[in-house]
């Protein structure tokens, strides 16, 4: 037995320095998570370690198109874990830096040097794998009072092939006032089949606004991991939009910590798994000191045979007193055989708080179904409309650009 | 226009329409009139298309068309509209984007050229005047929050949009007061045409004060037992449906 179980985690270690392309890999003794986690609970990973992957030498093909060609952006475009220059436009504006984590630790070594392994790097195994083996992402800094929103900071990160492991690494850094819109892009093409495991470790300083929509649209068969670790400090405003729109195996890990009074935090997601797919968003917000406020809402449908977990943590500290916290995850299964694990978590241990949650599964009211179609509409038509409103509350936050194209990927995945 | 011949449907096990047979000439109003569960929103709704019923013996022509073989779309299409007795709420449509979808829906499957913008927005304009919609509720959400006569309104608005040539109000005088009840009626008086039907179902004559009938008739037990002309309405309010249940 021991023979064996030994047999397993060298196997598993000899897949982790294939995957980071490095040996002696230090994951700090964390355990690739199984089913007997309970954050990992719904989630096997165990088919993601039956593929070979590598980290790519150099960039394949980068997407023929761009993503949302009328959104004023500049550009941040990685493929494979490389940064492709000849794409991508960054910013220097009033002393900001809108560029790459690999030139800003030549140019702007100050910028980084505060910056460790991120939060998740401590705990989990996917994310100590991708601190060590980490490979370009976005670096982006806003100093003191600048309003960097006349253009979005579009990230976009892609697998352009089979046998492609990416672990892209992304900062931003919002100084106290500063504020920004960001969003972050993962795409991949049609033939990729290994793993996209992206973090991204933002800091929100005193009266600073941060804007993230994290958008997913992959083609690929390939497995999805991200871990978003976001800290706000006191009287920042963070939204944060996730919305997959294609995917075929994902994971998203959003921890927004508040450490600093009178922060306020609005984060919504939606998602779509059909036959085959499935998508997990685990989200957990931390509210430690007073005075915080916090709206989640997370929409999910799942069709055919497809498979999604939602886990929804609040937790407000000890002496976090007058803490807002309101979450609500509502979804719906268009057929038998789709599936919903969802799981809201409240752990309270302050006493002066206003918190709630509320989560609903079901399935489309077929009153509305024949009030439509009695007024002229085609069945088809009719749920079309009712998905479209079922989702709309939680697209609403996204840029227009991003809701449109959000939104007509899934219908057209949904009632195709 | 409307021609029903002995038909009989059931829910389950339960037999609710027993052999009822109407006909509504072009250009008529009609009532039906009768009991609690004597079959009279059964009608409604297997005339607008409800799957939840099983014909089991009798036919219903709709213009020459038999419209048992068409479903709730093509019924619209067809042109019949259920006005309902409960409205549903639909969160997240909008009364406009609602109306715009299913109004582009028919005229592109009647052959008609969809409407512009602006020729939309002025129908829109009209048609909610016949009922004083109120436009703030126009933009709210299919219903959602609206009160019962708001509710009511909004289905005669509808009506009014969607131009059929068979408008079935089942029970649309439930639950309004006297003043939506005059707006509600006026909204369908206006749309009294020559070549335009109603079928008026209700439970009160206080309705057909305001929507005079051409013919009234009153089901029990799922047939039709009496039919006559406006005055039986009046009879009815008098001596009660007893009366007419033990003549039967």
């Amino acid at each position: 037995m021991l023979a064996t179980k030994e047999a397993k985690e060298q196997k598993i270690s000899a897949w982790g320095e294939a995957a980071t392309g490095r040996e002696n890999l230090d994951l700090g003794g964390l355990k690739l998570p199984t089913t007997r986690d309970e954050r990992w609970r719904y989630t096997r990973v165990a088919s993601i370690l039956t593929r070979s992957m590598r980290p790519a030498p150099e960039a394949g093909p980068a997407p023929s198109e761009r993503p949302l060609p009328n959104l004023d952006a500049w550009r941040l475009v990685f493929v494979d874990g490389h940064y492709i220059e000849h794409l991508s436009s960054g910013s220097t504006v009033d002393g900001s830096y809108v560029g790459t984590w690999s030139e800003s630790t030549r140019t702007y070594p100050e910028l980084l040097e505060s910056w460790g392994r991120g939060g998740f790097a401590r705990k989990e195994w996917f994310a100590a794998l991708q601190a060590e083996g980490s490979q370009d992402g976005a670096a982006i800094h806003v100093p003191k009072g600048v309003d960097l929103r006349a253009k979005t900071i579009l990230i976009e990160h892609h697998l352009s092939g089979p046998g492609i492991v990416a672990h892209p690494r992304n900062i931003i850094h919002l100084e106290a006032g500063a504020k920004a819109n960001v969003m972050l892009w993962s795409s991949s093409d049609e033939s990729a089949d290994g793993l996209l495991n992206l973090a991204l470790d933002a800091r929100v300083e005193d009266h600073a606004e941060l804007k993230l929509e994290y958008i997913q649209d992959e083609a690929g068969r390939n497995a999805h991991i991200s871990h978003l670790h976001i800290t706000q400090a006191s009287n920042s405003r963070l939204e944060v939009h996730t919305a997959t729109a294609r995917a075929h195996w994902l994971r998203n890990d959003l921890h927004i910590e508040q450490i600093g009074t009178d922060a306020n935090a609005i984060f919504n997601g939606c998602f779509a798994p059909g036959d085959g797919q499935f998508t997990d968003h685990h989200t957990r917000i931390d509210h430690t000191v007073p005075d915080g406020t916090s709206a989640e809402l997370y929409k999910g449908l799942a069709f055919k045979g497809g498979k999604a977990v939602f886990n929804g943590k609040i937790k407000v500290h000890q002496d976090a007193q007058r803490i807002e916290a309101f979450q609500k995850n509502s979804n719906i299964l268009l057929e038998r055989g789709a599936t919903v694990y969802a799981k809201p978590e409240l752990e309270i241990y302050a006493d002066d708080v206003r918190c709630s949650h509320g989560c609903t599964t079901g399935q489309f009211d077929e009153e509305a179904v024949f009030y439509l179609r009695s007024r002229g509409m085609t069945e088809g038509a009719a749920r079309r409309l009712l998905t479209q409103a079922f989702l709309a509350e939680a697209l609403s936050g996204l840029c227009d650009e991003a809701r449109e194209h959000v939104e007509a990927a899934l219908l057209q995945r949904i009632h195709a | 226009m409307l021609k029903i011949t002995n038909l009989h449907a059931r829910i389950q096990d339960n037999e609710i329409l027993r052999g009822l047979s109407l006909e509504v000439g072009t250009g008529e109003v009609h009532a039906i009139m009768g009991p609690n569960g004597s079959g009279k929103s059964t009608l409604a709704s297997i005339l607008a298309g409800r799957d939840d019923y099983e014909i089991t013996a009798g036919s219903i022509e709709f213009n020459g068309v038999d419209l048992l073989e068409l479903d709730a779309t093509e019924r619209a299409i067809a042109g019949i509209f259920l006005a309902f007795q409960y409205p549903v709420e639909i969160p997240g449509v909008s009364n406009m984007n609602f109306l715009r979808t299913a109004l582009s829906s028919i005229r592109e499957q009647r052959g008609l050229e969809p409407l512009s913008a602006k020729d939309f927005l002025e129908k829109v304009k009209s048609c909610a005047k016949l009922v004083e919609l109120d436009g703030k509720l126009r933009n709210r959400s299919v219903n959602e929050g609206f009160s019962g006569g708001e509710k009511k309104r909004n289905e005669i608005f509808q009506m009014a949009m969607l131009e059929p040539m068979l408008g079935v109000l089942d029970e649309t005088d439930s639950g309004l007061d006297i003043d939506a009840l005059r707006i509600v009626s006026a909204g369908v008086n206006a749309m009294r045409t020559p070549d335009r039907s109603f079928l008026v179902i209700t439970h009160y004559q206080r309705l057909l004060d305001h929507i005079v009938p051409d013919r009234v008739h009153v089901l029990a037990e799922g047939q039709i037992v009496r039919s006559g002309g406006k005055e039986l309405a009046l009879e009815l309010e008098e001596k009660g449906y007893d009366w007419i249940k033990t003549e039967a």
